[in-house]
């Protein structure tokens, strides 16, 4: 070292005392500790570069849902020096036929995809190397909540990862699964570690949502400063087992909790899911959870925090109250779920005007070979009680009966001309058939006529804070003293069809009691996934000018518009009832039947449509998921718009949809 | 006393390191004196979505600003804000589209400006390094409010077109990839700098990453454009020679020229298997097999059959074809020499 050197050395030492002071007076920090911070990012980064590795696929699809899937390089991260890589599930979501994982040094391996974990939202590799370079964990017990957060990626042709620099912004999130961070999160580092200034790995990157589960849940949050890591001492826990190729699924127990703000009701079972854990092990409606695993639960979110972090096939042990008794349980939670099937007496229930307040179902029809009709149920009866309970109203009915399973058997108390008779019914699925015949009941128009009666016969307007128009029939007697059906139809690609829809449609809407809607895409030549939120407050603007049951609420769709269409069904739950499609078959995957968001699906294709056989897969998968589907082939027709026969057929389904 | 004797060796210290000057001051001053080199360019746009503002910086005393080359710059009449305030009409002195870089000359004479100069104030950086992106990002800044400064770190520094197609951008060459979100609309031509202030980069344009369907923040190295604008400002700057269009097409050689034929070619991402091998062909010389998955062409990686046949397409005859398939777990490398001519007729279609 010459002189020049060690004294600028020196003097260097008395300038960092003099920057400190500095700061002090101006509040800034001192140019020397941010050059010691960002050589330590350098060198935590230098740290874990040998254990982060590049991913590259070949092959697959090249759409997931509505995500465009990558096809650039991602990373990994080697967690076992024989070769064992963990990444983010993301990166394979195109299940590409071939995967290869490139080292640090340069090295290229084929990799096989060992096993998924599914809550988690990572993916195992294997690459037959060994001697690898690993990295330590940061201990839970060190995860500070502003420390320094580092997250690498190898997405780059550079011998070094590329890095951005956060702090870890919470921890416990999504469930208890993940760290959350501001460092920049995204497909350049989604498998990545995220690490402490020392180099030490504090998780692994990926994308996750709190609202939603899914292979692309949080992608849409990336660069956002929202990213997600899962804690590198939870992998490691879990990788034994990961490496026996078992793919890991969150575990359930198989209740639902009763309703309500989730961070201030207790958490009440309302319902137990038939041959699960939960029933198994003894659970009743009505049990109050008061601790899994030690933890203390006193409200409904605490539940879910408990065990966002199980996985199928392990043991928990719940307590709950019930009544004043607490009971132990223990429950070995389970991947999938035997779905919901639905139960069915086989009533029409009269529709109540505005202002009835009779208690009890009164009975509009009695449905051909249903428990009700064996059980000699007839029109005009008021049900009154079942097994005992009071029935309030069509709501509390149709509850009762979807606690049953099929094959149960129910005393129904009725009304009948002033006495009461108990009678016994054996309940059944809901059958895949519509009748032939379904009395009408047509909704006479207002006498006298109401002043400020909304408008009816065709419509055509803009929807007011959307930038999209819709057209609308109404029929002209409309009366506001009934609940109206709501069929809204959503056109194919090409042809809004609006002058034939409304020709076909228009008898039907006056027969049934029904309102037709028609939103226009924004491009005639077809519906962008973005278009649904304006659907939605077109429903809902339906639903405040007119009185509409909410039981009756279709969509209705021909050809490639039921793509959209059986989107919105599954996106808004709550408002959509059923689900009328023709000449298209079903290319999303269903979500899990709920007995209270009841779906009901009527599907018509022509028997000579190239499309028929998936069609009719499409039935056989909602079946599976136990949705009442009803299929109406047409003989003899190709790819077109169903002929009248079968569009009286969904009126009467229609009529059908609030059947219980 | 003593804290005199201080500030004067630390003085004397910032003499003598030249660029350790910039890294002892603070993050303020820096700020300060990069905001007032740096320019508010309006121009064409405002149709179609298109902003009809970007960001420049000073680059001579006497007014020569270089910013990014886009649809702003075509008018004729394009105004610079000035860091105090002026405004001053500007035109287009020279461009060069590949590099997405224009220098434009202020209207006005007499001009003495803060300005950067190329040579002494630009610096280097790796991933890590802390920086700053000065940008009038979504024409925030008004008159002579002064431009929006973020940070960030250098994410890395890295080819920005690893494989053709991948970057919808002209530029192709080694760019800053910050993990900042710099690049917004009107933020092209503005500046990275270090923390101390050293010019790092011009940010470019909103960018799409067609691999990973993420934008991208990243900056034009400065030693990239300097020599550009120096000779774009000293009149000499010629263009460089643009690649043909339609380079894309060109399809010199074909899979059967090796004796390969893969398997149909049915999806968007039909991997690249060997469906036969024709006996006697280079490709049977070079053992290759049916079941043979190429992954790798001259060592990039090969995602899809279509890929394939374009990388092969783009051979040059005469050379060598390195190729590398997986054969169940193992990866096997092959080379194969590429014929003078293809033999299949259409073999050329672009010229």
């Amino acid at each position: 070292m010459t002189w020049s050197q060690s004294m600028a050395r020196r003097i260097g030492t008395m300038l960092v005392v003099l920057a400190v002071g500095g700061a002090v007076v101006h509040g800034q920090a001192p140019a020397d500790l941010e050059t010691k911070e960002e050589q330590a990012f350098k060198a935590a980064a230098v740290n874990v570069a040998p254990s982060v590795v590049r991913i590259q696929t070949v092959g697959g699809l090249d759409r997931v849902g509505r995500t465009l899937t990558g096809t650039g390089a991602t990373t990994g991260l080697v967690v076992s020096a024989d070769g064992f890589v963990i990444s983010s599930a993301f990166n394979f979501i195109s299940k590409p036929a071939s995967v290869l994982v490139t080292l640090a040094d340069g090295r290229r391996f084929p990799a096989k995809i060992v096993a998924n974990d599914r809550a988690r939202m990572l993916t195992l590799l294997k690459i037959a190397a060994d001697g690898l370079s690993t990295v330590s964990p940061v201990p839970r017990k060190n995860f500070r909540v502003g420390q320094w957060a580092i997250a690498l990626g190898r997405t780059y042709d550079s011998p070094l990862p590329n890095l951005s620099v956060g702090i870890l912004s919470a921890l416990d999130r999504v469930w208890g699964r993940a760290v959350q961070t501001d460092a920049k999160i995204s497909p350049a580092n989604y498998g990545g570690p995220l690490v402490d200034i020392q180099g030490r790995v504090i998780g692994v990157l990926v994308p996750l949502s709190q609202r939603q589960s899914g292979q692309t849940a949080g992608v849409e949050w990336y660069d956002s400063g929202i990213g997600f890591a899962i804690p590198m001492v939870d992998i490691l826990s879990t990788l034994p087992r990961l490496k026996t190729g078992e793919d890991l699924l969150p575990g359930l127990m198989g209740i639902t909790l009763k309703r309500g703000d989730v961070y201030a009701v207790a958490a009440v079972i309302d319902r137990v899911r038939f041959n699960s854990p939960a029933e198994k092990s003894g659970m009743k409606p009505g049990d109050v959870i008061a601790s899994i695993d030690g933890r203390e639960i006193s409200r409904l979110v605490q539940v879910r925090n408990a065990l966002g972090n199980k996985y199928a096939g392990e043991t928990i042990k719940v307590v709950v109250r019930r009544g004043d008794k607490k009971v132990d349980q223990q429950i070995q939670l389970v991947g999938k779920l035997e779905p919901y099937a639905p139960a069915y007496l086989g009533i029409l229930p009269r529709r109540r005007l505005v202002g009835d307040k009779t208690v009890g179902v009164t009975v509009r029809g009695i449905l051909p070979e249903s428990p009700a009709s064996q059980a000699k149920l007839l029109p005009g009866d008021r049900v009154v009680r079942v097994d005992g309970t009071a029935v309030a109203d069509v709501a509390g009915l149709l509850d009762i009966i979807s606690r049953h399973r099929i094959g149960e058997t129910v005393k129904v108390q009725v009304e009948r001309r002033e006495a009461r008779q108990t009678l016994t019914a054996t309940l059944s699925g809901i059958p895949p058939t519509v009748p032939a015949i379904i009395e009408s009941a047509i909704i006479a128009a207002p006498e006298p006529k109401p002043a400020n009666l909304p408008g009816t016969g065709r419509i055509s307007e803009d929807l007011a804070g959307h930038n999209h128009n819709f057209w609308a029939y109404v029929p002209e007697t409309y009366n506001p003293a009934h609940g109206y059906g709501l069929v809204v139809w959503i056109h194919p690609g090409g042809d809004t069809m609006e002058a034939d829809i409304h020709d076909l449609w228009k008898p039907i809407c006056e027969e049934r009691g029904l309102i037709l809607v028609g939103p226009r895409a924004k491009k005639v030549s077809g519906w962008n996934l973005g278009e649904a939120g304006f659907v939605e407050a077109l429903v809902q603007e339906m639903q405040k000018r007119y009185r509409i049951d909410g039981r009756r609420i279709v969509l209705h769709s021909y050809s490639d518009g039921a793509r959209f269409g059986y989107h919105l069904a599954f996106r808004y739950r709550s408002l959509f009832r059923g689900v009328a499609v023709s000449s298209e078959p079903l290319r999303l995957s269903p979500p899990e039947n709920r007995p209270e968001l009841r779906l009901q699906f009527f599907l018509s294709c022509g028997d000579k449509d190239n499309l028929f056989g998936l069609v009719q897969k499409s039935r056989a998968r909602l079946e599976t998921m136990k949705y009442p589907v009803t299929l109406t082939p047409v003989a003899g027709d190709g790819h077109n718009y169903p002929p009248v026969p079968v569009i009286d057929a969904m009126g009467r389904w229609i009529d059908l949809l609030d059947r219980i | 006393m003593r804290v005199r004797i201080l500030v004067l060796f630390g003085l004397a210290l910032l003499e003598l390191t030249g660029p350790g000057a910039a890294v002892a001051q603070s993050i303020h001053s820096t700020i300060q004196r990069v905001q007032s080199r740096m320019v508010k360019v309006f121009g064409a746009g405002g149709i179609r979505r298109l902003h009809a503002y970007s960001t420049g910086f000073l680059v001579s005393p006497t007014g020569h600003v270089a910013t990014v080359w886009s649809h702003v710059l075509d008018t004729d009449e394009l105004t610079v804000v000035l860091a105090d305030g002026r405004r001053i009409s500007a035109k287009v002195l020279g461009a060069e589209p590949q590099l997405d870089l224009a220098v434009l000359q202020l209207k006005a004479d007499g001009l003495e400006l803060p300005a950067w100069n190329l040579a002494s104030d630009s610096g280097d950086a790796g991933p890590g390094t802390r920086v700053l992106g000065f940008s009038n990002m979504f024409k925030v800044a008004t008159g002579d409010e002064k431009v929006s400064v973020l940070h960030g770190v250098v994410a890395t520094k890295a080819p920005l077109a690893t494989r053709r197609g991948s970057f919808e951008t002209a530029y192709e060459g080694t760019a800053f990839i910050v993990d900042a979100v710099t690049n917004n609309p009107g933020a092209g031509g503005g500046v990275l700098t270090t923390r101390g202030g050293r010019l790092l980069g011009m940010i470019g344009k909103e960018l799409r990453n067609a691999e990973t369907n993420t934008w991208v923040n990243y900056a034009v190295p400065i030693s990239e454009i300097r020599k550009p604008i120096e000779e774009i400002i000293a009149g000499r700057y010629r263009a460089r020679q643009r690649e043909p269009e339609g380079v894309d097409e060109v399809a010199r050689f074909r899979p059967l020229d090796f004796g390969l034929v893969l398997v149909p070619d049915v999806l968007f991402r039909t991997p690249a298997f060997v469906d036969r091998v024709q006996p006697g062909s280079a490709a049977a010389r070079a053992g290759l097999q049916p079941d043979d998955l190429v992954l790798f062409v001259n060592g990039d990686l090969i995602q899809s059959c279509r890929v394939l046949k374009q990388r092969l397409g783009r051979l040059e005859a005469g050379g060598v074809l390195k190729l590398t398939v997986r054969r169940g777990d193992r990866l096997v490398p092959a080379e194969l020499p590429v014929p003078a001519k293809s033999s299949t007729p259409s073999g050329e279609k672009s010229r």
